[in-house]
C-alpha cells in the first residue's frame, strides 16, 4: 500500500489538519446556511 | 524537510512500509491507490469515458435536429438526452479532467511529495463510477432518465419520476467528490510547497487551482443544499419551492445560479492556468504580466459571486436588480482582458512554434474569445430578453465549454501526456486532431447563433421549418467533430503503447519543477523536497534546481 507522504514532520501533519478542518466547516456553514435560508423564507 | 525533523513514530512507520516501494500488482493498484499519479491518471480515463459517453448523448440531440420534425426519438427521450448530456459533461467529463490534471500536476509543480490528504484523495475518486452508475442507471428505469434539464428547475423538475431521487443522489455523491478534491488541493497547496516557493512564486496553474478549488467549497454545498430542499419538496410534504404550498419556485433559480454561475468558472479558470504554461513555453517568453494574471483570476472569483442573476432577466426582478447583475456581469470583461491581452503580449516577438499543445492554446483564445463577446451580448437586458432562452444561448455557453475549457483540457493533455508515459505522442495525429476539430466546432457551433437570433427556442426536438438549413449545418459538424474525437482516442492509446521517448524537458526549455523529474515522472518524486529559493518557477528563469 502506497503510504502519506514520508517527509511530512508532525508540526506540517497538524497544519495539514488544522487547514482541512477550516475548509470543511466552510462546506458545512454553506450548506446549512442556504438551507436555513430556505427555511427562513419558506 | 530533512529526515532529522522526522519523530521516531513516523521513522519506524516509514521502515515498516518501505522507502522505496512501486505500484500494486493488477487492480489493487487502482482500487486501493494514493499515488497522486495514480489518481490522476484514474481522473483522466473517467472523464475521457464520459466525454465519449456525453458526447454520444449529443450525437443523438443534433442527429433528431438534423432535419425539422420528428424522425428518430420521442420528444421526451430527446428531453433526456438534453439534461443527460449537460450532466454528464460538466460533472463527468471537465470536472474530473481538470483534477485528475490537477492531481498529476500540482505536487510535481509545487515539489511536493504527494497530495497531503492522499486516502481522501482515493476516495473522492471512487464515489464518482458509483454516482455515474446512479445517474446513467436512470436511463433504464420506468419513466427513464431526468428531463427537466440540468438546471432542475421546479415546478417541472418535480415532476420527475423514478430518477428523482437517483439523480438527486447522484449529484449529492458528484458534490461530495468535488469538495473532497478541492479541499485536499487547498490543503495541499497551503503546507505541502517546496522550501522557497512562495505564493507569487507558484505556476500559474496552481494559482488557478487555488482559486478554483475556493470556488469549490463554496458553492457546491449551496448546490447540494438547493438539491436536498428539492428533495425534501418531492418526499416530505415541505414547500420550499411549491407555490402550492406557499414556496417560491424563484428561490431555487437564486440558489442554483449562484452555485451555477461559479460552476461555470470553475470549468474555465483550471483552463486559463493551462494556457499560461503552454503560451510561454512555445513562443520561448516568460509570461507577460504573471502577478496581473494572479489578481485578474482571483478578480473574476469574486465577481462570480455576484451575478449570477444575469440568467434570470427574465423572471421579473426590479430594475435595480438587473441594472445591478447587468453591470457587474460586464465587470467580468476586464480581467477577462487583461488575461487575454497578456497571453497575446507573451506571444509578442516571441519565437514561436505551432506543436499541438501550442495550437490547441491559439484556438482556445480565439474561440473562447468568441464565447465572451456572446456572453457581453447576453450580459445587456433589454438584448437578454430576445435571446433568453435561445440558441444562441446555446451558442454562446458550447463556445466557452468547447474550444474553451475543452480545448484547454486538450492542451494540457497534449503539453504534459510525454511527461505522463514517457513518449512523444504522434504530433502528425495530434495537428489532424486539432485541426478537424478546430473547424468543425465552429461549424457546429457558429449557425447556433444565427438560428437563436432568428428566434429558435433551446431545448426542443422539433423546429419551425425556417431554422433548417443552420440546423443541418451545425448537425454535420456536429457529427465530423464527434468522429474527429476517435482520432484522440487512438493517439492516447498510441503514445502509452510506446513511441519515441521523451526527455526530460520535452519540449525546447519549458519552465517548472515537473521539468526537473525523468520523464516517465517517478511513481514517486520530490520524497526530498527541491529548494527553489534561487529559482524562479513563476516568471520563466531556466536556473538549476537545487
Amino acid at each position: 500500500m502506497a503510504r502519506m507522504a514520508p517527509t511530512i514532520d508532525r508540526e506540517r501533519r497538524a497544519r495539514v489538519r488544522r487547514t482541512a478542518i477550516l475548509c470543511a466547516a466552510v462546506v458545512i456553514a454553506f450548506y446549512l446556511g442556504f438551507i436555513l435560508m430556505g427555511v427562513l423564507r419558506a | 524537510m530533512a529526515s532529522k525533523d522526522l519523530d521516531s513514530t513516523d521513522r519506524l512507520e516509514q521502515l515498516r512500509e518501505g522507502e522505496h516501494h512501486g505500484p500494486d500488482s493488477g487492480i489493487k493498484r487502482w482500487l486501493f491507490t494514493t499515488n497522486h499519479k495514480d489518481i490522476g491518471t484514474l481522473y483522466l480515463v473517467f472523464s475521457l469515458l464520459m466525454f465519449f459517453i456525453g458526447g454520444a448523448m449529443a450525437m443523438v440531440i443534433r442527429a433528431e435536429l438534423f432535419q425539422p420534425g420528428l424522425q428518430l426519438v420521442e420528444p421526451d427521450f430527446f428531453n433526456q438526452m438534453t439534461t443527460m448530456h449537460a450532466l454528464v459533461m460538466i460533472f463527468g467529463a471537465v470536472m474530473p479532467a481538470f483534477v485528475g490534471l490537477a492531481n498529476w500536476m500540482i505536487p510535481l509543480m509545487i515539489g511536493a511529495p504527494d497530495m497531503a490528504l492522499p486516502r481522501l484523495n482515493n476516495w473522492s475518486f471512487w464515489i464518482l463510477p458509483f454516482a455515474f452508475t446512479l445517474l446513467l442507471s436512470t436511463l433504464f428505469l420506468p419513466g427513464g432518465a431526468p428531463a427537466a434539464g440540468w438546471t432542475m428547475y421546479p415546478p417541472l423538475v418535480l415532476q420527475t419520476g423514478n430518477a428523482f431521487p437517483f439523480m438527486i443522489f447522484a449529484i449529492h455523491l458528484m458534490g461530495a467528490s468535488s469538495i473532497m478534491g478541492s479541499i485536499n488541493i487547498i490543503v495541499t497547496i497551503l503546507n505541502l510547497r517546496a522550501p522557497g516557493m512562495t505564493l507569487l512564486k507558484m505556476p500559474l496553474f496552481v494559482w488557478s487551482w487555488l482559486i478554483t478549488a475556493y470556488l469549490l467549497i463554496a458553492v457546491m454545498p449551496v448546490l447540494a443544499g438547493a438539491v436536498t430542499m428539492l428533495l425534501t419538496d418531492h418526499y416530505f410534504n415541505t414547500s420550499f419551492f411549491r407555490a402550492a404550498g406557499g414556496g417560491d419556485p424563484v428561490m431555487f433559480q437564486h440558489i442554483f445560479w449562484f452555485f451555477g454561475h461559479p460552476e461555470v468558472y470553475i470549468m474555465i479558470l483550471p483552463a486559463f492556468g493551462i494556457i499560461s504554461h503552454v503560451i510561454p513555453t512555445f513562443a520561448r517568453k516568460p509570461l507577460f504580466g504573471y502577478a496581473a494574471m494572479v489578481y485578474a483570476t482571483a478578480s473574476i472569483a469574486f465577481l462570480s459571486f455576484i451575478v449570477w442573476s444575469h440568467h434570470m432577466f427574465t423572471v421579473g426582478m426590479p430594475l435595480a436588480g438587473n441594472l445591478f447583475f447587468m453591470f457587474a456581469t460586464m465587470l467580468i470583461a476586464v480581467p477577462t482582458g487583461v488575461k487575454v491581452f497578456n497571453w497575446v503580449a507573451t506571444m509578442w516577438r516571441g519565437a514561436m512554434t505551432f506543436e499541438t499543445p501550442m495550437l490547441f492554446a491559439l484556438a482556445f483564445l480565439f474561440l473562447f474569445t468568441i464565447g465572451g463577446f456572446s456572453g457581453l451580448m447576453l450580459a445587456i437586458v433589454p438584448a437578454d430578453f430576445q435571446y433568453h432562452d435561445t440558441y444562441f444561448v446555446v451558442a454562446h455557453f458550447h463556445y466557452v465549454l468547447v474550444p474553451g475549457a475543452i480545448f484547454g483540457i486538450m492542451a494540457g493533455v497534449y503539453y504534459w501526456m510525454p511527461k505522463w508515459t514517457g513518449n512523444m505522442y504522434n504530433e502528425t495525429l495530434g495537428k489532424l486532431h486539432f485541426w478537424l476539430s478546430a473547424i468543425f466546432v465552429n461549424v457546429l457551433f457558429f449557425p447556433q447563433h444565427f438560428l437563436g437570433l432568428a428566434g429558435m427556442p433551446r431545448r426542443i426536438a422539433d423546429y419551425a421549418t425556417q431554422f433548417a438549413d443552420f440546423n443541418m449545418v451545425s448537425s454535420v459538424g456536429a457529427f465530423a467533430f464527434g468522429a474527429s474525437q476517435l482520432i484522440f482516442l487512438y493517439l492516447i492509446y498510441d503514445c502509452v503503447r510506446g513511441g519515441r521517448k521523451a526527455t526530460a524537458k520535452v519540449w525546447d526549455r519549458p519552465t517548472g519543477l515537473e521539468w526537473s523529474v525523468p520523464s516517465p515522472a517517478p511513481y514517486h518524486t520530490f520524497e526530498t523536497p527541491p529548494d527553489v529559493t534561487y529559482v524562479d518557477t513563476a516568471h520563466g528563469s531556466h536556473g538549476a534546481y537545487h
